[in-house]
Order: C-alpha cells, then sequence, then structure tokens
C-alpha cells in the first residue's frame, strides 16, 4: 500500500495554489476571485502541514491555525467590500471596476 | 563734544520738527508752516552759534595745523578696517561748516516767508536733514563717513527736489538728480576700496598723508573727481543741476548754490595732497572745469527761466572752482566757494522774491521794471549781480581775479585756461546782465494776471537778502580763508596780478555793456533752448539704453531662456509621467499579472543567476 | 563650549505652539499667533544673548552652546545643535521673521487660519532645526521638511495659478536637495570605506571630504552647491522665485525672501565652506561672477517690472548676489559681512513686502502700476516704506549699507571687475527701488483711490509700532556694526 509522502502533500498543495491564482488572474467575478484567494490560502496550508510533518515540528500547525483565523476575517472583508462595490458600482465584474486608474 | 553738538543740533531739529509733523497728521490737523520753521531755524541758528564758538576755539589753538577732533563710537571694524564716526574740525572745514550753518539759518529763515502758502513742516524738516548730513560731509573724519554726508545730502536733494509730489515732473527731476549723484557715488565708493586696499586705512588725516604709488594715485585721484562730478554738477554728470530747479527756491539756493554742489571741492581740498601726487588728475581736474564753466556759460546765455539761468550760472562757477584746484590751488577755490556762496545765495533769493511776488512766474520776458514795485529785491539783487561780475570791491572780484592769476601763476597752471575763464567771465556778465536787465529794469511785461498780486516780500525774506548782500559785499576782504601746504611756483609768466586785474574788471564791464545795449529796449521774446544737447543725448543714449538693456534681458534671456527651461522640465516630467501611465490600467487582475511575472521572474533569477551577476 | 539642553527648546517651543494653535478659536487666531511668536522671539534673543553681545568673537566662540543626542545609530546620525556666532543670527532671524509674517492681515486669517498658524510654527521649528544641526542628514530632513508649510501656504491662500508656481518651486527646490543627498550619501559611503563607520556629524565628514580629488571634488560640491544656489538663488538657478514670491499669500513671500533665502546662504557658510575649501577656491571665479551677475541681471528685470511684488522679488535676488559675493570672497572678514548683510536684507525685505500688504489691503483692486499719490493719504505708511526703500538701496547709516559696503570693499581686493559690475547694480538699485515707491506714492492721486482711501485708515497702533521698532533697528545696527563684526 502506498504512504502518503509529504511530497505528494506538497505537489497537492502546488496544485490546489495554482488553480487559485489561475482562478484569479481570469475569473472576473469578484465573488469568484474571493474563492480563488481562499483556494491559494488553502494549497498554502496543506504546504505548511506537510513541511511539518517533514520537519517533525508542530510550528506549521500553529501557523495553519493563524492562517485560517486570518482567513475567516478576510473572507468576512471581503465579502463586506464586494458587497459594498455592488450597491455602488451594480455590478461585480473586475473588468468594469477600474476607478483606482483615476 | 562742541562738534558733535553742532553736528546733532540739525538732527534735533528735525527729530522735532518730523514729530511735530507725525503727530499733526494723525490728529488730522494741518502742520502749520510758523511752528515747523520756528522748530527748524531755531536749530540751525543753534548750530550757528556753536560753529562760531568752535571757530574761536580752533583760532585760540592757533589754526595752521591745529584740529579739534572728535571721536564718538567704532562704526565698523573688520579684517583690518577700522572706520570710527567721528568728526574732525579744522580750518578747512570750518569754513564749510560756517558757511553751512550761516547761510543755511538765513535760508531757514526766509524759507518760512516763502513757504508759507504751500509749504508744510515737512519741508523744514528736510532742510534741517540736509544740513545734518552736509555737515556730516565736511566735519566727518575717515571717508566713509563723509560718504554717509554725500548721499545723505544727495537724499536730502532728492526730498526737497520732489517736495511737490503731486507733479510727476517734479519727481522725475529729482530722481535725475539722485540717481546721476549714484553714478559718482560709485566712483568715491570704489576710492574707498582702493585706497583701503593700498592704504589700509580710511580715516581722512592718514589718508591724505599717504604716499600711493604713481598709476594708484591716478586712478584714487580720477575715482574720487568723478564723484566730484556728479555732487558738484560738472561735465559730464551736470544735467540734474538745471533740472534740479524743480525744488522750492530756497532749496536750489542753499543745497544746489551754496553748499551742497560745491562739497566737490570740499572733497578735492581735503584730499589734496593725494590729488597734488598726480599730474594727470591735475589736468583733468583742469580741463574739466574749464570746459564746464565755459559751456554752462554759454548754456546760460540762451536761458529764458530765471533759475534756470542761475543754475547754469552756479554749474560755471562751479567749473571756475575746478580749474583752481586743478591749478593747484585749491585754497583759491575753496575762497570762491565761500564767496559764491554768499551772492548766489543771494541771487537765487532775490529770484525767489520774484518768483514770490509774481506768483510763480519764471519766465524772463515776463519780468521787467520790477525795480519800482520790489525796492528791497532790487537792491539786494544788484549786490548779488555786482558781485558775480566781479566788479571791486564785492567778495566775488577778489576770488574770481584770484582765480584767473592763479591759472597763470600756480604749478599746473596754463594760459589756455586763463583764456578759458577770462571769456567765461565775460559771458557771465553778459547772462547776469541779460538777467538782471530783463527782470529790474524797463518797462514792465509782468501778466496782468500776476500784476494783482504783486507784493514787495515780507520781512522775513527780506531780513536774510540783506545779511546775504552784506556777506557778499566784505565777504573777500579778508582773503582766502585757507591755506594748504603745496607751496606756489613763482609767477612763471610775470604778469602782475594788477594786469589780470584790469583785463578781468574789463571784460566784466564789456559783457555787461553789450548785454545793457541788447536787452535794454526794445525786448523781444526768445525762447529757452540748449545749444549743446548734452541733456537729450544722455536721456537717449543711457536712459533709453538701460531700458533697452532691462527689457531685452527680460524678453529674452528670462522669458525666452530660463522660464522656458523651467517650463520644459515641466514639460519633461509630463512626458514621463505620460509614458508611463501606460502601465496603470486600473485593473486590478493586470497588476496581479505583474506581480506573479515578476514574483516568477525573481525566482527564476534566484535559481539559474542572472548574467553578469551570478545567483543572487 | 557647553553642552546644554536648554537648546531643544528652540525646536519643542515652535512645535508646542503649532499644537496649541489647533485648539485656538478661530477669531483669535491671528492674536495668538503674534503674541506667541514675540514670546518666542523674546526667549531666543535670551537665549541667545550671550553670544549676541558677547565682546568679541573669542568670547562668542567660547559662549557657543551645544546640545548633542544620538538619534540614528545605523547612519550616525545625531542630534547635534550647535548655537554660534554664525547659526545665532539666522535663528534670531527666523524669530523675527515669523512676528512679521504672522502680523500680516488676509485671507489667510479668514479660510482656514488653523492650518496658516500650525504651518507657520511647523516652519520656524523646521528652520530652526535646519540652522542649528550640525548633522549632515538632521540638516537634510530639516531643509526638506520646510517646503511642506510653504506649499501648504501658497497652495492654499495663493493667487491664481498658484498650482504652477508650487509645482515649479518643488521642481527646482526638489533637483537641488535631492543631489545635496546624493552629495551626502556619497561622504558617508567614502567614510565607511576607511573604517571608521559612519558618522554624518560635520566635523566627521571634514576630513573624508578633504580627501576627494579632482572631478569626485567638484561632483560632491556641485550637489550641495546646487541645493543652496537654487534656494537664495543665484542667477541661472533663479527661474521659479518670480512665480511663487508674486503668487505666493505676503506671510509665504514675507517669509521666502527674509529667511528661507538665508537658508542657501546659511549652507553655503556652514557646510560648502568647510566641507570644501580647496574646490572654493579653485572655482572661486565663477563663483564671485555669478554672484556678480546675479546683482546686475536681477536688478535690469526688476527695472522692467511693473507688478510691485515682483519687482521686490527681483531685488531680493539682486541683494542677495551682494551676499554671495561677499561669502564667495572666502574671506573670514567676506563671511562676516554677508551675515551683517543678510540679516540687513532680511530684516528691510521683510518690512517692505509687509508695508506693502498694508498697502494691497487699502488699495481695494487699485492698479498699482500707475501714480496714485498714496503718499500723502497714508503719510506715516508711506514715511515707513520710504526709510525702508532708502535701507534697500543701501543708503549709508543703514545696516545694508554697511552689508553692502563691507563686502564690496572685501571682493575688490579678490577681483576688481565683479566688484565693479555689482557696484553697478547699486546703480540700478536706486533706479528701479525710486520707481517703485513713486509709482504708488508720487503724482496725483486718482478717483478710484480717492475712494478707496476713504474708507481705511493710516497705519496705526501695533503694526506702526513694528514697523517703527524694525526701522530703527535697522539704522541703529548700521551704525553699531559692531555686534555683528565682533572684531573679525
Amino acid at each position: 500500500m502506498m504512504t502518503l509522502e509529504p511530497w505528494m502533500m506538497l505537489v497537492v498543495s502546488m496544485v490546489i495554489f495554482g488553480i487559485g491564482l489561475f482562478g484569479l488572474l481570469i475569473r472576473k467575478n469578484l465573488l469568484v476571485m474571493l474563492m480563488c484567494v481562499e483556494l491559494m490560502l488553502n494549497g498554502v496550508n496543506l504546504s505548511f502541514v506537510a513541511f511539518s510533518k517533514i520537519h517533525h515540528s508542530l510550528d506549521g500547525h500553529l501557523a495553519v491555525l493563524f492562517v485560517m483565523t486570518v482567513a475567516a476575517a478576510e473572507s468576512a472583508v471581503g465579502l463586506g467590500l464586494v458587497i459594498a462595490l455592488f450597491r455602488t458600482l451594480r455590478t461585480v465584474d473586475s473588468d468594469q471596476i477600474q476607478i483606482l486608474r483615476d | 563734544m562742541i562738534i558733535s553738538l553742532l553736528v546733532f543740533l540739525p538732527l534735533l531739529g528735525f527729530s522735532l520738527t518730523a514729530f511735530y509733523h507725525f503727530s499733526c497728521s494723525s490728529r488730522k490737523k494741518e502742520p502749520t508752516v510758523a511752528v515747523g520753521g520756528f522748530l527748524a531755524t531755531g536749530a540751525m541758528v543753534a548750530s550757528f552759534c556753536v560753529s562760531i564758538v568752535a571757530w574761536f576755539k580752533l583760532r585760540s589753538a592757533g589754526f595752521g595745523d591745529a584740529s579739534i577732533e572728535e571721536s564718538l563710537f567704532s562704526w565698523m571694524k573688520v579684517g583690518g578696517l577700522q572706520v570710527d564716526f567721528g568728526f574732525r574740525f579744522d580750518r578747512l572745514s570750518a569754513v564749510f561748516t560756517l558757511v553751512i550753518t550761516g547761510v543755511g539759518s538765513l535760508i531757514h529763515l526766509y524759507s518760512i516767508g516763502y513757504m508759507e502758502n504751500d509749504g508744510s513742516a515737512r519741508y523744514f524738516a528736510y532742510l534741517n536733514l540736509f544740513c545734518f548730513m552736509m555737515l556730516n560731509l565736511v566735519l566727518g573724519s575717515s571717508l566713509p563717513q563723509v560718504f554717509l554726508g554725500w548721499e545723505g545730502v544727495g537724499l536730502a536733494s532728492y526730498l526737497l527736489i520732489g517736495f511737490w509730489s503731486q507733479e510727476m515732473g517734479n519727481v522725475a527731476a529729482a530722481q535725475k538728480a539722485f540717481i546721476m549723484n549714484r553714478i559718482g557715488d560709485l566712483g568715491l565708493l570704489f576710492a574707498m576700496f582702493l585706497g583701503f586696499k593700498f592704504a589700509g586705512t580710511l580715516d581722512l588725516a592718514q589718508l591724505s598723508a599717504f604716499a600711493f604709488r604713481p598709476d594708484v594715485a591716478t586712478i584714487f585721484g580720477l575715482l574720487i573727481f568723478l564723484a566730484c562730478t556728479g555732487k558738484s554738477a560738472q561735465i559730464p554728470l551736470f544735467t540734474w543741476l538745471p533740472d534740479a530747479m524743480a525744488g522750492p527756491t530756497p532749496v536750489s539756493a542753499l543745497i544746489h548754490a551754496a553748499t551742497m554742489v560745491t562739497s566737490g571741492i570740499y572733497l578735492l581740498g581735503r584730499l589734496n595732497p593725494v590729488i597734488a601726487q598726480s599730474p594727470v588728475v591735475m589736468s583733468v581736474i583742469g580741463a574739466i572745469g574749464a570746459a564746464t564753466a565755459l559751456m554752462a556759460a554759454i548754456t546760460a546765455c540762451f536761458q529764458t527761466d530765471i533759475k534756470k539761468v542761475l543754475a547754469y550760472s552756479t554749474i560755471s562757477q562751479l567749473g571756475f572752482m575746478f580749474v583752481a584746484c586743478g591749478v593747484g590751488a585749491a585754497e583759491t577755490g575753496v575762497f570762491h566757494v565761500m564767496t559764491h556762496a554768499f551772492f548766489k545765495a543771494l541771487l537765487f533769493l532775490g529770484a525767489g522774491s520774484v518768483i514770490h511776488a509774481l506768483s510763480g512766474t519764471q519766465d524772463i520776458f515776463k519780468m521787467g521794471g520790477l525795480r519800482r514795485v520790489l525796492p528791497w529785491t532790487f537792491w539786494t539783487f544788484t549786490v548779488g549781480w555786482a558781485a558775480i561780475l566781479g566788479l571791486p570791491p564785492f567778495s566775488g572780484f577778489f576770488s574770481k581775479d584770484g582765480i584767473l592769476h592763479e591759472t597763470l601763476v600756480a604749478s599746473h597752471g596754463n594760459p589756455v585756461l586763463f583764456g578759458i575763464l577770462a571769456f567765461s567771465a565775460f559771458l557771465t556778465a553778459f547772462y547776469m546782465t541779460r538777467l538782471y536787465v530783463l527782470v529790474f529794469t524797463g518797462d514792465s511785461r509782468v501778466s496782468e494776471e500776476a500784476k494783482k498780486h504783486i507784493h514787495e516780500s515780507p520781512l522775513v525774506m527780506v531780513i536774510p537778502l540783506v545779511v546775504l548782500s552784506i556777506a557778499s559785499l566784505v565777504g573777500g576782504w579778508f582773503g582766502a580763508p585757507v591755506r594748504f601746504e603745496e607751496t606756489h611756483a613763482a609767477p612763471a609768466h610775470g604778469v602782475s596780478e594788477a594786469v589780470i586785474m584790469v583785463v578781468s574788471v574789463g571784460l566784466a564791464l564789456a559783457g555787461a555793456y553789450i548785454a545793457y545795449r541788447k536787452y535794454s529796449s526794445n525786448v523781444r521774446m526768445e525762447l529757452s533752448k540748449d545749444p549743446f544737447r548734452i541733456d537729450e543725448f544722455y536721456l537717449s543714449f543711457f536712459g533709453n539704453g538701460v531700458k533697452k538693456a532691462s527689457s531685452m534681458v527680460g524678453r529674452f534671456l528670462e522669458d525666452g531662456l530660463f522660464q522656458k527651461m523651467l517650463q520644459a522640465s515641466g514639460v519633461a516630467v509630463d512626458l514621463g509621467g505620460n509614458l508611463f501611465k501606460t502601465v496603470q490600467t486600473g485593473s486590478a487582475q493586470g497588476y496581479l499579472l505583474m506581480m506573479v511575472l515578476a514574483l516568477i521572474g525573481l525566482v527564476c533569477g534566484l535559481i539559474f543567476g542572472v548574467p553578469g551577476y551570478g545567483n543572487f | 563650549m557647553e553642552i546644554s539642553d536648554s537648546l531643544s527648546f528652540l525646536l519643542t517651543l515652535p512645535l508646542f505652539a503649532m499644537v496649541l494653535s489647533l485648539f485656538v478659536p478661530k477669531g483669535v487666531q491671528r492674536v495668538y499667533s503674534i503674541f506667541a511668536s514675540l514670546l518666542f522671539l523674546g526667549l531666543t534673543i535670551y537665549e541667545a544673548s550671550g553670544i549676541l553681545f558677547a565682546s568679541s568673537s573669542e568670547v562668542a566662540g567660547r559662549l557657543a552652546v551645544e546640545h548633542q543626542l544620538v538619534w540614528l545609530p545605523q547612519l550616525g546620525a545625531r542630534l547635534a545643535l550647535r548655537l554660534d556666532s554664525v547659526s545665532v543670527w539666522f535663528v534670531v532671524l527666523n524669530a523675527l521673521t515669523a512676528v512679521i509674517a504672522f502680523s500680516t492681515k488676509g485671507i489667510w486669517y479668514r479660510k482656514n487660519p488653523k492650518l496658516f498658524t500650525a504651518m507657520g510654527f511647523f516652519l520656524i521649528f523646521g528652520l530652526n532645526a535646519a540652522f542649528l544641526s550640525l548633522d549632515l542628514v538632521v540638516f537634510y530632513l530639516a531643509y526638506e521638511s520646510v517646503f511642506i508649510p510653504m506649499i501648504f501656504m501658497v497652495g492654499v491662500w495663493g493667487e491664481k495659478q498658484k498650482a504652477t508656481a508650487v509645482f515649479r518651486f518643488f521642481l527646482m527646490s526638489f533637483l537641488g536637495s535631492i543631489l545635496m543627498l546624493v552629495s551626502i550619501f556619497y561622504l558617508l559611503s567614502k567614510q565607511f570605506k576607511t573604517g571608521i563607520g559612519y558618522s554624518s556629524y560635520l566635523p566627521d565628514l571634514i576630513p573624508t571630504a578633504g580627501g576627494l580629488q579632482g572631478t569626485e571634488a567638484l561632483l560632491v560640491f556641485f550637489g550641495f552647491f546646487l541645493a543652496f544656489a537654487i534656494k537664495v538663488p543665484l542667477v541661472p538657478f533663479h527661474a521659479w522665485l518670480k512665480d511663487v514670491y508674486t503668487l505666493a499669500p505676503f506671510p509665504a513671500t514675507i517669509w521666502m525672501s527674509a529667511i528661507l533665502s538665508k537658508l542657501g546662504v546659511f549652507g553655503m557658510i556652514r557646510f560648502v565652506g568647510p566641507l570644501f575649501p580647496g574646490v572654493m577656491l579653485s572655482v572661486q571665479g565663477v563663483l564671485l561672477t555669478l554672484a556678480a551677475v546675479s546683482v546686475v541681471y536681477a536688478a535690469l528685470l526688476a527695472y522692467r517690472s511693473n507688478d510691485p511684488k515682483s519687482l521686490l522679488a527681483y531685488s531680493s535676488i539682486s541683494h542677495l548676489g551682494f551676499v554671495m559675493l561677499g561669502v564667495f570672497t572666502l574671506k573670514q572678514s567676506g563671511g562676516a559681512s554677508a551675515i551683517l548683510l543678510s540679516v540687513g536684507h532680511a530684516l528691510v525685505s521683510g518690512i517692505l513686502f509687509f508695508l506693502l500688504s498694508k498697502i494691497a489691503e487699502r488699495k481695494d483692486g487699485i492698479d498699482l502700476t500707475n501714480p496714485q499719490g498714496l503718499a500723502s493719504k497714508y503719510p506715516i505708511l508711506f514715511t515707513a516704506l520710504f526709510v525702508a526703500v532708502l535701507a534697500s538701496v543701501s543708503l549709508p547709516g543703514t545696516l545694508n549699507f554697511a552689508g553692502e559696503f563691507l563686502v564690496l570693499l572685501n571682493a575688490y581686493p579678490v577681483s576688481a571687475l565683479c566688484t565693479a559690475i555689482a557696484g553697478m547694480g547699486a546703480v540700478l538699485g536706486a533706479a528701479y527701488m525710486l520707481k517703485f515707491f513713486q509709482q504708488m506714492g508720487f503724482g496725483a492721486p486718482s478717483p478710484e483711490s480717492d475712494s478707496a482711501v476713504a474708507k481705511s485708515e493710516d497705519l496705526g497702533g501695533y503694526e506702526l509700532i513694528l514697523v517703527f521698532v524694525l526701522l530703527i533697528t535697522v539704522i541703529f545696527c548700521g551704525f553699531q556694526t559692531a555686534i555683528f563684526l565682533k572684531g573679525n
């Protein structure tokens, strides 16, 4: 039976992070982009766990807990912002939200 | 502290009068001439009394090289330079001091009458300020202090010429006087720099005792002389003086005839030992003086304004004094300063009295027959006329004759100078008699309007006239008041003084006779003209020159170059901004992409290395 | 030399006044700022009195106060403050200028006065920090911090087109100071290589700067020189000045001409002189020429100006040309004369702009470029203005005369030609200043000015006393020059 080697976890984490990043770059809907950010965070979390296992240390687990807390906060704030943007601009399409340019 | 007292009394008068003026105007009251005149005249008379005391004190010290010195405080002390603020009262200063305070007091008094209608306390404050500065000029112990007086009298002259400042013409005349004087002042300034560089001191006594290198002495002398041409209205800087007649007449008498314009002679007399070291400077002074005397005398013959005639006459007489300095007989020049101060102040005040009587008319062709209506003015003016012609025994005779004599016998004298001066003396007789005849004799050509108000001047104006005419009569009887060390060569041409005396009196009478014949009857109107047109030349050449230079510099360098460069730098920044603006799309995902690419690039660099730098 | 904590008061007090101004009601901001600045002036003079009135330069040197505090050890930067016979004049002038500037009246006390007062005190703080600091990094920071209030003042209360003016001002000044920063860092890195670590304390950097050779030395010198030459300004680095001076509100103009320009003079004397004596000597001819050309060039431009404010702006450049001439003689006595003239110029240009603001208050939209005959309407105001004009054309007896005379006297043995060129500026100076005065003061009053005059009073009260005291100071100091020269 195949054991779960740490490098496999790393590969998975890289794939998840890549999907998140790719989605963030190409999807136009702000909500989806937020979800992509969550994916990237979870990818990082997975790599933390993997390294924790490699080094036999609990520091990584600790970091994951922190990240999860921050991610929760971030998604709360992010969703709030998206709603606020939607209320003012009547859209959640990132191509149409370019007021930063001016 | 007697000298300081006599110098600072006019300053006290100035402060009191100014204070009075402002305290009135802040209470919306008109400051009166009477109070201002009383304060100012009082200060001047007090100063005159102190000067007399000082004179006797000096006499008891035995004249000669004796002097009273007072040092008040250290003015400037830096890098080897030590300038004390103090006064030195010796025989040369004493003559000038007595003239300034004496004639000054009389003119202050006269002004109370003359200015009663359109003056104010301000006027007297200015007069006092002038006297204070003038006393600084002649009593200052160092060149910077002389310079203080030198520019200070220029300031007072500016204020008084432009006293009626509602007329922009007066203001322009005042400005012209100030700026032309400033050009001359530059000469004095640079003479100070030169003197300090070589002699290491600016104290007058030390400086005039210093033996300069011959070339330095020449430049120094020429710079000093440049200053003198400005203040004493000699070629090339004389054109301001006729315009300065825009000021009230007593001012013309005090500043532009008796005192300020003679300060050039004072300076040359003061620095005589240095000036005399350079033959070049001496001959330049003589030549310029003679040329000025002649040119101004010719111009005076063509003037119709009573004050302008006197102004050109002043320039001409100053030329005489400079010739005296130039031939090496500065003491005779100073003698003429004194007699000239008396009779020219008298003439100006007489003219003022005429103008006052005729409610402001100044054209001599609109006068005539005033002998009967203005008897006091007439008789005193006659004394002045005789004195300037040089008729014996009037004071002008002694000094003018002295100068003519010196042009032949003094160390730097020569017959050409004598010829020019003799001819100028002849012209002087001509134009003065022309003036005299046109104003006082013959039929009246006064306009009906002016005739109604015609009146002899009040007592405050007559008293100075009388005092000055006595001074003009006896002023020359005691000989030159100053002697400088430089001794005369023996009479070079063997001309006896008697011959010159006869020649000069003869010329004067001839000039007077011609003028009398020409103007005593059948007077035809003449228009004023300036045969040399130097003023116009200056105006077009320098006046417009500066204006043109200023607008050229402004247009081409400032607006055309520097401001453009500044704009260009702005444009460059703008262009750069536009270039980089294209990257700023505003799309968050675009930025993110850039970030990711940059990150990937960095990581690649980290792993594979960058050409030329190796691994990070 | 005495180590003292009292010096830091010169920095903390303005900051305290700035904070306090935020709690003062709008209506009394002017009273508050005048009062506070007068108090500060008094304290400054008290603090400086030992050096100000010392009997000789030796005594003044002994009395110099120094205060040190390590601040950024990584850069070797420290808060080294020094009050000596050079900086003392600028510190006192700074306090005095603030009094004049705060005493003006205008839109800045109506529109957002709290910001104005606060910025004013911040400016005093920044200037004092620059004048007192003996540490190059701290000096640079202070030097730059002065921009902030200036940009606020011109930007918020300036006249039309102020944005362009602010932009130009910023652009040129910043160009200069950024090059200075580069020079400072270059010096620091050089010093680091010699192995003694970082120290931006001026005496520590002098050997480093002395070790530079040839082009390298010239370039580093140029970085400093350009910053100060723009600040003063010297022709041809002056192009920003006219717009800023004319468009800035009066207090800002007073600050700029009276004290900000002196920052450049001070920098030349304090930093450039000791750091690069060799370079200065080798390019002395160029420097003197620049100074002399500044005098004449700006005088010609002033002669051409019809607007009184820009005329005074150019006259400021012209007079500062004299100051720089004194500095560039590279002699102790020349430097002392230049400081003397700086003080004179600061006082007189402060008074001139102040009085001009008083006239502008009264003119009510009358064109000041035509004869107005205002002198007979406001005798006191115009008498004061006339005395200030006389001081500005350096009539003997004023502080400016003593300064100009001594500067030229010291410059003459070094370069007679440059002295002669600058001397011509004195004649032109008389021409344009008289024109300036006559335009407004003399002539027949026009009907518009009559109606405007009817509404307003002559100068009086506090303002009169202020101007009177300042003018008396100018004349008194003109005779008591020993206070400045101290037997140098």
